[in-house]
């Protein structure tokens, strides 16, 4: 139970995985593993650096490991798939493969009785709460700063709003780490490149019951924010698998009549 | 080999990983004693085999020791319970 009110039991399966920089050279790499996942999944987020260079090619690549999965698939990009400057582009080929591409916004899947939100946003660096840049001094400084802080306040609207749209489990799809805990194993000189606590300052105020990153290859998997939200880190190298699988609790929608139409019998008078 | 002279080799190293073709930040490179030791995961064999190539050329004449690893695309083979 992540909240008030059961779950009965009911869980959303959750596969993620980030990172998987994939080229021409890889494909059909993860096809045959990804195709096990209506077996074991409701659905698949891919959280950022699909592709190695973010060119149009290398999305078709991606593209291609992902289409008619049988599970949807929800995605942030990263900072490799920016690199080109194409990532309009790399949202477009991936979007035309049927993945959602989330930056700043979310999506509420319908799964097995509930209502699961996922919100998403690329995310940026610039350090944890004690060791980060501040938005002072040159324009480029302050620019830089300022872009990790829209980062998080996308993902802060797109959290926002799901309990009042009834999701039963809130996912917060990052690339950059919104925690340092799954940074452990990284040189701790490059932390404030690796993610910002503005993200976790978003999902804590917001609320979340999950969040999902990648980008800290040498990270490690667990961690979790101050406000007591688990933080995985799915970048594949750190998960070691194709994909990480979680089952995540999932609140039932409550069943409420269809608009339009006279609430029911009270069962007793 | 200037101890000097190895610390600029090596950024030069991470830089050239880092930009361009490559486009590799997920390997660490690092001085151990008089040799440099890479580690980290790639995506495929081939991958792996450019790196070491990349290094051979800007490292030549440096002890060179590889712990790469290629990652593993199994799926997983059972599932964490969130409580």
């Amino acid at each position: 139970m992540t909240r008030d009110g059961g779950t009965n039991g009911a869980v959303v399966r959750v596969a993620a995985v980030g990172d998987i920089h994939l080229s021409p050279d890889c494909r059909g790499l993860l096809r045959p593993s990804f195709a096990t996942l209506p077996l074991c999944a409701d659905v698949l987020l891919l959280a950022g650096d699909l592709t190695r260079h973010g060119t149009v090619p290398e999305a078709e690549v991606v593209a291609e490991e992902v289409r008619d999965l049988g599970v949807p698939v929800v995605a942030v990009l990263g900072n490799h798939d920016y690199h080109s400057e194409q990532e309009a582009d790399v949202a477009r080929v991936l979007g035309d493969a049927g993945v959602t591409v989330l930056e700043g916004d979310r999506v509420l899947l319908p799964i097995g009785g509930g209502k699961v939100g996922i919100a998403g946003a690329k995310g940026f660096c610039g350090g944890f709460a004690g060791s980060s840049a501040g938005e002072f001094g040159e324009r480029e400084m302050k620019d830089f700063v300022r872009a990790a802080r829209r980062e998080a306040d996308g993902l802060y609207r797109a959290l926002s709003g799901m309990d009042a749209e009834g999701c039963g489990a809130r996912i917060a799809l990052t690339h950059f780490a919104p925690v340092p805990d799954t940074l452990a194993g990284e040189p701790v000189e490059i932390y404030p490149f690796l993610g910002s606590y503005l993200l976790a300052e978003a999902i804590d105020e917001a609320g979340a019951d999950l969040a999902v990153h990648g980008h800290a290859h040498l990270g490690t998997e667990h961690g979790m924010t101050a406000g007591g939200v688990r933080v995985r880190n799915v970048a594949q190298p750190v998960i070691g698998k194709a994909f990480a699988l979680y089952h995540l609790p999932l609140v039932p929608t409550p069943v409420h009549p269809t608009p339009g139409e006279p609430p029911a019998e009270p069962a007793s008078r | 080999m200037n101890t000097d002279e190895g610390e600029y080799r090596i950024a030069r190293f991470r830089d050239r990983l880092a930009r361009g073709d490559v486009a590799e930040l997920g390997v660490r490179v690092e001085m151990r004693g008089t040799s440099v030791l890479l580690t980290g995961t790639l995506p495929s064999a081939g991958r792996r085999d450019e790196i070491l190539r990349i290094a051979a050329t800007e490292l030549g004449g440096i002890p060179l020791h590889s712990d790469l690893l290629i990652a593993c695309a199994d799926p997983p083979d059972r599932p964490e319970e969130l409580s």
